[in-house]
């Protein structure tokens, strides 16, 4: 049965948890002039990879990447799936530790940050326990709920922007290629298509629409880095760490009763993220089932929730987070790059040999 | 054959309902047997007769007697008992030493077909189930008149066994989930069906569930469109109302008889029931949130309004909420125990005590009674009592996730909640399915 539906909630809940929390900083950091620039590059690389590795699936109707890379041999297998749990488990460990930590930031001072990420893990867990299918109606209901809140606060953003600091248009050197914040700004793309090609097995979707997807996310990209931009201007808005975030506290609306509006956002984020980390569990728990196939998948989800918990409690301070974040650069282009490009080329000689076979 | 009347005597015979008289019509010197609290048997007894007559110039007369009697069958003690206790009235014509199983005038023993007593019916139908399985039938079939609706009788347990009826569409109902579903029945057909707890194990689902497994329903409308959606109807002998299966989450908010009205207000209607849930659900989480722990996210000026109507109460926004939730809950467990005569005074007693003396005495805020007063009122509007039930239960989930955490907790809460619905399913259908597609049920 055709569950598109389901997937482009997933992709397009787990990407908008990415755009308004980390990446309107990153790449506010990386670059003081003509951002536009950043962004479709980065925009460009990501469409092409998601096309590239949806390509390369489509060589292999009814499996996963892992029986993909198990089918190359053992080695190939060790080699490619190896470096995909440790991006995993890294990201997750991030993805947690900073979200608990612009938790505890913004509204929750008196709660302690393992509290925030036991809730966070315990959540995603649970979720994860349920199966693939039921991780995916959660991403419905889900967005059902929140991405309303989501829409009106995007649409509320707007209430304090100055078009004139879109300029200066033109970054002409390029440096932000070369800034660390423009690499980590990829941190948003990377991860988020991966279960495309773990759900093959399971969730039947079309490529097709997952395309008109990523072309849908596109304004989201731009709304994230801009709206902050012309809100607080280039010099302003680059000393927040979320200004996203921070653009959402400037917001007054009289006829609403609350006052912090970015609780919502960040709110509906949080739960998204969850639905990411979740999603991260239950692709972590089926690798290692597949190479320990006596153990029942659901056991390892258990452990890895643990391990990803004792992971986040070792992380004492945001520079910590920002160096794993550093280290887990060259991973994130394995993943973004890689992955997709070595799929799609086991796939064509997949297929030649099957030709020659034929011949 | 005089032997098994004798084993029918030995195990019924200390019975005073019991009953085993001779009588003759014309040549036919016949033994009646059966339970005189199951059969009106001065009237089975005219009816035979009369009978009887019709067939009296015929040549062989006792045998067309007996083939116009019922139905002329050979018996074992087993067999005769189930009859016996079916209601059935067995002749034994004893020169031709042939048991008839007859079938008689049954003694009253069924209410009317009247309005239902769970549900509400605005403009539409209002004829419910009753007890008797076949007289629910009946309105299903009276209700829906279609060569595609098939019904399986099937019999259910050891020593009390109890008649259950599934029935579906052939043209529209998964014809696998069918057959899976009256499988597993088939294999259970061992234990004991008396209330619901019992039919979902059974049907071999988990009993832990908190949300029900089947969609209940009084009304023969309902019931019918449900067929027409593909679900499979379950009766159960002796209770009042169809079970209607797969139940899912969409059931909670639409009624059939929505569709009685213009569609702008069908949908305005579904979409209060939505808010209902929503409001349940959230609202009494949202105050322990906001008094307790994220008093910032709100306007200054009603943040201090909350903190003024709260100044004297001695305790957490947790303990006020859960006190007065559970105050609540009793009232309308005590409402539904009693009499109808002395319910409205628990109404009157409760009202008084939440609306007034419970503020006025400083043990809550004035606010938490208008919170109390929008939860209870919009966990009514859910469709279905069992579905309002479960509602209720998942509150306290938030409210307690929402002392700890929050808003962030409220909203883990409702994750879990939307969690914990996505786990669910029946025979391989998922709970959060809004239609019943024909070929969504794998490997249940």
């Amino acid at each position: 049965m055709d569950k598109s539906l389901h997937v482009i909630f997933m992709y397009g809940l787990t990407q908008l948890g990415f755009i308004f929390f980390f990446y309107s900083g990153d790449i506010i950091a990386s670059t003081s002039e003509g951002h536009w620039l950043a962004i479709i590059i980065g925009l460009v690389l990501n469409g092409a990879m998601v096309w590239l590795y949806m390509k390369g699936l489509g060589y292999f109707p009814q499996q996963d990447i892992i029986s993909i890379y198990t089918g190359l041999g053992k080695g190939a297998a060790v080699l490619f799936l190896l470096p995909l749990i440790f991006f995993l488990f890294i990201t997750n460990i991030i993805t947690i530790r900073a979200f608990s930590e612009a938790i505890t930031l913004i509204f929750l001072a008196n709660t302690p940050l393992w509290a925030i990420m036991a809730l966070i893990i315990i959540i995603s867990g649970y979720i994860a326990l349920n199966g693939v299918e039921s991780i995916f109606r959660t991403g419905v209901l889900l967005a059902i709920l929140f991405l309303p809140v989501i829409l009106f606060t995007i649409c509320i953003s707007f209430q304090n922007v100055d078009f004139r600091y879109f300029f200066p248009i033109m970054d002409e050197k390029l440096t932000f290629l070369t800034k660390p914040p423009y690499w980590h700004s990829f941190s948003a793309f990377a991860g988020s298509f991966l279960f495309l090609g773990f759900i093959q097995p399971y969730v039947a979707y079309r490529p097709r629409i997952v395309m008109i997807t990523v072309a849908a996310l596109v304004p989201f990209y731009f709304i994230s880095v801009y709206v902050p931009l012309f809100t607080f201007g280039q010099s302003t808005a680059s000393t927040f760490k979320f200004p996203f975030i921070v653009l959402m506290s400037t917001i007054h609306i009289n006829w609403l009763m609350f006052d912090r509006i970015t609780m919502f956002l960040l709110l509906c984020l949080v739960t998204f993220t969850m639905l990411f980390i979740s999603m991260v569990l239950w692709k972590l728990s089926q690798v290692l089932h597949r190479c320990l196939p006596k153990v029942k998948s659901s056991y390892f989800v258990i452990v890895i929730a643990a391990v990803n918990f004792i992971g986040c409690l070792f992380i004492t301070n945001w520079d910590e987070i920002q160096s794993l974040i550093m280290w887990n650069t060259m991973l994130r282009f394995y993943v973004l790059v890689g992955i997709p490009c070595s799929i799609w080329l086991i796939g064509i000689r997949s297929r030649r040999m099957i030709k020659d076979e034929g011949a | 054959m005089d032997s098994l009347i004798q084993e029918i005597k030995d195990s019924l015979g200390n019975n005073d309902d019991f009953f085993l008289q001779q009588y003759t019509i014309g040549e036919a010197r016949l033994l009646l047997m059966g339970f005189i609290s199951l059969i009106d048997l001065t009237k089975s007894k005219e009816a035979l007769y009369d009978n009887m007559h019709n067939w009296k110039l015929e040549a062989n007369t006792v045998t067309s007697m007996m083939d116009a009697a019922g139905e002329v069958i050979d018996l074992d003690l087993e067999k005769a008992i189930m009859l016996l206790m079916d209601g059935k009235l067995i002749l034994f014509f004893e020169r031709e030493c042939r048991f008839v199983v007859a079938e008689p005038v049954p003694s009253l023993l069924n209410r009317a077909i009247e309005s239902p007593t769970n549900e509400n019916v605005l403009q539409g139908a209002i004829s419910s189930f009753i007890e008797d399985i076949d007289t629910n039938l009946g309105m299903v079939r009276k209700q829906v008149v279609s060569r595609h609706i098939k019904v399986k009788n099937l019999l259910a347990g050891s020593s009390h066994k109890k008649k259950l009826s599934v029935i579906y569409d052939d043209s529209k109902a998964d014809i696998k989930l069918v057959t899976k579903m009256i499988k597993q029945l088939e294999s259970s057909s061992d234990h004991e069906i008396n209330n619901l707890q019992h039919v979902t194990r059974a049907l071999g689902l988990s009993a832990w569930s908190s949300v029900p497994k089947f969609n209940t329903t009084e009304l023969p409308a309902e019931a019918a469109a449900a067929l027409g959606k593909g679900r499979v109807i379950l009766f159960v002998d002796r209770m009042p109302f169809a079970l209607i299966l797969p139940n899912l989450i969409w059931d909670m908010f639409t009624l059939e008889n929505d569709r009685n009205f213009p569609l702008p207000l069908m949908i305005s209607i579904r979409v209060l029931r939505v808010i209902g849930v929503l409001t349940t659900l959230i609202a009494p989480g949202l105050y322990v949130a906001l008094v307790a722990v994220n008093p910032e996210v709100l306007r200054i000026e009603l943040a201090l309004t909350i903190a003024q109507s709260r100044e004297g109460v001695p305790y957490p926004a947790i303990v006020e909420m859960i006190f007065m939730l559970i105050i609540l809950e009793l009232i309308i467990e005590a409402s539904t125990r009693l009499p109808k005569s002395i319910g409205p005074t628990i109404t009157m007693v409760g009202g008084i005590i939440l609306g007034q003396a419970v503020v006025t005495a400083k043990l809550v805020s004035n606010l938490l009674i208008i919170i109390l007063a929008a939860t209870t009122i919009s966990n009514s509007t859910v469709v279905g009592f069992q579905n309002s039930l479960a509602i209720r239960l998942f509150k306290y989930v938030i409210v307690i996730m929402s002392a700890m955490y929050g808003v962030l907790g409220l909203l883990a809460g409702l994750v879990l909640i939307c969690a914990y619905f996505s786990s669910l399913n029946t025979f391989g259908i998922s709970y959060l399915n809004i239609n019943m597609k024909k070929g969504e049920a794998r490997n249940g």
